[in-house]
C-alpha cells in the first residue's frame, strides 16, 4: 500500500510533487474533492440531528421496547449495502415513487430526474450511516447519570438549555465517535456514489476507480488514495481532539 | 514430620522494580488459623499471592511441608485459594465448580461424585449443587468456593479478604463457618484482610504487616493488648497516641506527651517512648486536663465523646449511662496510667 | 401527552426512513412487468424466481458464502489469541492496537483491494481468489479482535488463576475456564464478520476478476447491464437471509450489545 502512495509522488520514475500540482490544477478533481467533504459534513450533521432526536426517544422508551428498537436500528447495517442502496433506485428512478407520486397528481408532468443527483448520493449516505451515529449517541446516553436532566430542570433550566448545557456536554463523546464513524463512512462509501451519481456525480471513490479502471492513471489514483487517507485520518484526529478539549 | 506447614525465607517480593515485600520470615504452623493483617498496600495479598505460585519471588525460597516449592508452578503446588471475588466458573453448575479440580487431576468418576458431593455437604451446600454461579447468593458463592478449593485436599488454603463481600450478618455466619470448616478439616488456613476485628475475632494467630515487613506476630489477645509499636496500636484501636518527651531533673515526678498538634502535662513519669490510650481507658468528668467538647455521639452503651485538647483531639468512650455534657461545654478528662499502653521502641 | 407524541413521530419518521426502503425493494421485486418502477406493474413471483436461474449470481453467491464462512473463521483463528494477548498480557503496543481496532477503519477498502491487486495479484501471481480471501480476512479481523477483546474485558481474570491453582495448566485454564465463557462472543464476532464481509464491495472491488465475482460485485455489475427487477428481488432475499440471521442472533445471543 505504501507503494501506491508513493507512486502519487513520482512523475516519470522521479520524486516529485508535480502529480500533485497537476491534479489539483483540474477543475474536476476539485468539483469532486469539495463535493465529497460537503456530502460528508452535510450527512454528519444531518445524521446528528435526526440522531439525537431519535437516541433521546429510545433511550427513554421501558427497557423491553428500548431493546426491540435498538434492534430495528441496528438491522440496516447488518443488509447489504447494494440492497440498501438499490431502494433509493426504486424510490427516486423515472418510474419510481416519487416520480409516480407527482405525476400521478398532476404536480409534474414529466418525471424529474432525481437520480445522479447530490441529493440522491445524500439521501443514500444518510441512510446507510445513520445508525452509526444513532448507536453510538444511544450509548453515550446510557452513560449519563440518570437524573441529571431531571437535575437540570429542577434547577430551572429549560429543554434547550438542558440540551445544551447537560445533554450535549454529556454526550460529546459520542456525538465525536458518531460523527467520526459517519464521516469515515461517507468518505469511503464506494457503492452509493456508483449506483445513485454514477459518473455525473463523482467522488473521491468513484473517481479513484474510474482513474484506474478507465484510465489506466495509477499517479491519480495515488493521489486520491492519499487525500482518503489523509482526510479519514484527519478526522479521526481532530474529532478525537475534540472529544478530549 | 515438623509442624511447619509453611516457611517464607528471606522472601523478597516485586512488581518491576517496586519492591513489596522484602525479605520476609515467616512460619506457620500445620493447622493453624493465621491472619496477614495490615491496610492495603502492606504486602499481604502478595504475599499470599506468593505462596500460591501467581507470584515469582525476586530472592528467597517457599517451603511447603519442608519441601521446597519455589521453582513449582502454582498447578503443581496443592494449594487452595479463596479469592475475594471467588472467581466461581459461570459456565459451570456448583457441583461441576467443585469438581473442576478434580476432572483436571483426572480422578475417576466415582471418586468425583464421592468427593463433591461430601464438600458440597460440608459447606451446607449439596441442595443448591445444580444452580449456576450467578443464580447463588454472595454466602452462597462463598461456601461454593471453599468447597472447591477444599475437595483438593491442599497442604494450605489461603483465603483474600473472605468476609469483606459479604454484608454484616452473612459476615458473622460465615466467621463461625470458618472456625467450624478448619477444626473440622485441621487444614492450615492464611487468611488476608484488612480488618483488625475479622482478625482478632478468627486467628489462632495474627501477622500485622506494613509496608512489606512484619509489624508485630502474636495471639489475638497479645496483639489487641501489648502491641509492640505505635503503628500496632493505632490499628487496634488505641486511637489517642502520644509521643513521651524525656523528663528533667526538675521535675522527675512528671512529664510532658507530645503529639503533632500540642503537648500535654501528666503528674506521673512514663519510662516509654509513646503512650497510648483507648478511648474507653480515657476519663472525663475528673482529672487535671480540660478541653472542650467539640461532637457526642450515643452508640447504644456508651457515648463517643470528641474532645478539642491543647493536643488536638481526643477520643473518649464513656458509659451511656452517665449523664452527657453539651457540645461545647468545657470538661475536664484524664489521662490514667493503670489504662495506657506504654510502647518503647524494639532495638 | 404531547413529548410522547412527539417522540414517537420522531421515531417513526426514522424508522420509516432507515427501514422503509427495504419493503419498498420487496414490492419492486413482486414486479410482473419487465422493468424497475413502483408501484409495480402487476404483481408475481417471477424474478424471484429468475434470480436462482442466472449462473452468474449462483456462482458469485457461493464464492461470497465461501469468503466470508472461511475469511470470518481465519479471522478469528488469528484475532481470539489476540485478543487474549491485548487483554492479559502486558505488551507493547497493545493500547495502540486497541485504538486501531475500534477506531473506523481509517484506510478505505477501496485503497487495500488496489494495492492488493497491484502489489500481490500482479507481480506475485496470486490467484484473484487467494488475493479475496486474504482481502476479506484482513477485512473481519479488526471486528473480530474488537468484539473478542470487549468479552475478554467483562470477564474476570482471576477465573483462570483459580484454574491454575485448580491443577489446570495455561491452556487449559484458557480452555476450559476462559473460551466456555467467551463462546457467545466469539458466535457473535463470528456473525458480524460473516455478515461484514459477505455484504462488502469496496476491498473486492478491483480483486474481482471476470468469474471470480462476489455477489455484491456482481450485482452492481448486472445493474450495469440491466434495469430488470432481479437485482430488487435477490436484494430483497438477501435482505431476509441478513434480518434473519441478525434475529436468530438476537435472540440467542443478546447480539445487539456486541455490535
Amino acid at each position: 500500500m505504501a507503494i501506491l502512495l508513493s507512486e502519487a509522488f513520482k512523475v516519470g520514475g522521479e520524486w516529485s510533487l508535480a502529480g500533485y500540482a497537476d491534479f489539483i490544477s483540474k477543475p474536476l478533481n476539485r468539483t469532486v474533492f469539495f463535493r465529497t467533504l460537503k456530502l460528508g459534513a452535510l450527512v454528519v450533521l444531518v445524521s446528528a440531528v435526526v440522531g439525537y432526536a431519535a437516541a433521546f426517544c429510545i433511550v427513554n422508551l421501558e427497557p423491553a421496547k428500548r431493546g426491540r428498537m435498538f434492534g430495528l436500528i441496528i438491522l440496516p447495517l447488518m443488509i447489504s449495502p447494494v440492497a440498501r442502496t438499490y431502494a433509493w433506485i426504486v424510490i427516486l428512478g423515472r418510474t419510481g415513487i416519487v416520480n409516480n407520486t407527482l405525476v400521478g397528481l398532476g404536480i409534474s408532468d414529466t418525471p424529474i430526474r432525481f437520480l445522479f443527483t447530490e441529493t440522491a448520493v445524500f439521501l443514500g449516505l444518510l441512510q446507510l450511516f445513520m445508525p452509526l451515529m444513532i448507536i453510538a449517541l444511544i450509548s453515550s446516553m446510557e452513560n449519563m447519570p440518570k437524573d441529571a436532566i431531571a437535575a437540570a430542570r429542577v434547577l430551572g433550566a429549560n429543554w434547550f438549555q438542558v440540551f445544551t448545557r447537560v445533554i450535549l456536554p454529556l454526550t460529546r463523546e459520542g456525538l465525536v465517535l458518531g460523527g467520526t464513524l459517519v464521516f469515515t463512512g461517507a468518505l469511503t462509501a464506494y457503492i452509493t456514489p456508483a449506483i445513485l451519481g454514477g459518473s455525473k456525480v463523482l467522488m473521491l471513490e468513484t473517481l479513484l476507480y474510474q482513474r484506474v479502471n478507465v484510465s489506466n492513471d495509477y499517479v491519480s489514483a495515488g493521489i486520491i488514495a492519499t487525500i482518503l487517507i489523509v482526510m479519514s485520518f484527519g478526522a479521526n484526529v481532530v474529532l478525537r481532539r475534540l472529544a478530549k478539549a | 514430620m515438623s509442624d511447619i506447614a509453611v516457611s517464607l525465607k528471606d522472601l523478597t517480593l516485586a512488581y518491576g522494580d517496586t519492591v513489596a515485600v522484602p525479605d520476609l520470615n515467616l512460619d506457620i504452623h500445620r493447622g493453624e488459623l493465621i491472619a496477614l493483617l495490615g491496610p492495603s498496600g502492606c504486602g499481604k495479598t502478595t504475599t499470599m499471592r506468593a505462596i500460591a505460585g501467581l507470584m515469582t519471588p525476586t530472592a528467597g525460597q517457599i517451603l511447603i511441608d519442608n519441601t521446597d516449592v519455589t521453582r513449582v508452578p502454582p498447578n503443581k503446588r496443592e494449594v487452595g485459594l479463596v479469592f475475594q471475588s471467588y472467581a466461581l466458573f459461570p459456565h459451570l453448575s456448583g457441583f461441576e465448580n467443585v469438581a473442576f479440580g478434580l476432572r483436571v487431576r483426572k480422578t475417576p468418576e466415582a471418586e468425583i461424585t464421592r468427593r463433591v458431593e461430601a464438600g458440597l455437604q460440608l459447606v451446607g451446600m449439596a441442595h443448591l449443587a445444580d444452580r449456576k454461579p450467578a443464580e447463588l447468593s454472595g454466602g452462597q458463592q462463598q461456601r461454593l468456593s471453599l468447597a472447591r478449593s477444599l475437595v483438593m485436599k491442599p497442604k494450605v488454603l489461603l483465603l483474600d479478604e473472605p468476609l469483606s463481600n459479604l454484608d454484616a450478618r452473612l459476615r458473622l455466619e460465615m466467621r463461625t463457618e470458618l472456625q467450624r470448616l478448619q477444626r473440622q478439616t485441621g487444614i492450615t488456613m492464611v487468611f488476608v484482610t484488612h480488618d483488625q476485628s475479622e482478625a482478632l475475632a478468627l486467628s489462632d494467630r495474627i501477622v500485622l504487616m506494613k509496608d512489606g515487613r512484619i509489624e508485630q506476630i502474636g495471639s489475638p489477645e497479645s496483639l489487641y493488648n501489648q502491641p509492640q509499636s505505635v503503628f500496632a496500636a493505632d490499628f487496634v484501636g488505641y486511637e489517642n497516641i502520644f509521643a513521651v518527651l524525656p523528663s528533667t531533673t526538675a521535675t522527675p515526678d512528671r512529664c510532658t506527651i507530645k503529639n503533632p498538634h500540642g503537648q500535654l502535662q501528666l503528674d506521673y513519669p512514663v519510662a516509654a517512648d509513646h503512650i497510648a490510650w483507648r478511648p474507653t481507658g480515657v476519663v472525663i468528668g475528673s482529672g487535671g486536663h480540660h478541653g472542650t467538647v467539640a461532637a457526642v455521639a450515643f452508640a447504644g452503651q456508651q457515648r463517643e465523646y470528641v474532645i478539642d485538647t491543647d493536643a488536638g483531639v481526643i477520643k473518649a468512650d464513656i458509659d451511656a449511662s452517665v449523664t452527657p455534657v453539651a457540645v461545647g461545654d468545657t470538661i475536664r478528662f484524664d489521662l490514667p496510667l493503670s489504662s495506657a499502653r506504654l510502647i518503647t521502641a524494639q532495638p | 401527552m404531547s413529548q410522547t407524541w412527539a417522540s414517537r413521530v420522531i421515531l417513526s419518521l426514522t424508522l420509516l426512513f432507515l427501514i422503509g426502503p427495504f419493503f419498498i425493494i420487496i414490492f419492486a421485486g413482486l414486479s410482473a412487468g419487465s422493468t424497475l418502477s413502483f408501484p409495480p406493474d402487476g404483481l408475481s413471483l417471477k424474478w424471484y424466481l429468475a434470480v436462482f436461474s442466472v449462473e452468474s449470481f449462483r456462482q458469485s453467491f457461493m464464492l461470497s458464502m465461501l469468503l466470508a464462512v472461511f475469511g470470518t473463521l481465519t479471522a478469528l483463528l488469528l484475532g481470539v489469541p489476540a485478543a487474549y494477548a491485548i487483554c492479559r498480557y502486558k505488551i507493547p503496543g497493545a493500547e495502540t492496537i486497541k485504538l486501531i481496532v475500534a477506531a473506523p477503519i481509517i484506510v478505505p477498502g477501496i485503497i487495500v483491494g488496489l494495492a492488493l491487486l497491484r502489489y500481490l495479484v500482479v507481480p506475485l501471481n496470486f490467484t484473484v481468489t487467494l488475493a479475496l480471501f486474504l482481502a476479506h480476512t484482513a477485512l473481519v479481523l479488526p471486528y473480530a479482535v474488537r468484539v473478542v477483546t470487549a468479552t475478554l474485558e467483562n470477564l474476570r481474570t482471576d477465573i483462570e488463576e483459580a484454574a491454575i491453582l485448580l491443577g489446570c495448566t495455561r491452556l487449559q485454564a484458557f480452555t476450559k475456564a476462559v473460551l466456555p465463557n467467551i463462546k457467545s462472543g466469539i458466535l457473535a464476532a463470528f456473525i458480524l464478520g460473516f455478515v461484514t464481509s459477505f455484504n462488502q464491495v469496496p476491498v473486492s472491488l478491483f480483486l474481482s476478476g471476470p468469474g471470480v465475482r462476489t455477489l455484491p460485485i456482481d450485482m452492481l455489475a448486472y445493474m450495469e447491464i440491466t434495469y430488470d427487477p432481479s437485482v430488487a428481488a435477490l436484494s430483497a432475499l438477501l435482505a431476509f437471509l441478513s434480518i434473519a440471521i441478525v434475529f436468530i442472533a438476537e435472540k440467542t445471543l443478546g447480539f445487539s450489545r456486541y455490535v
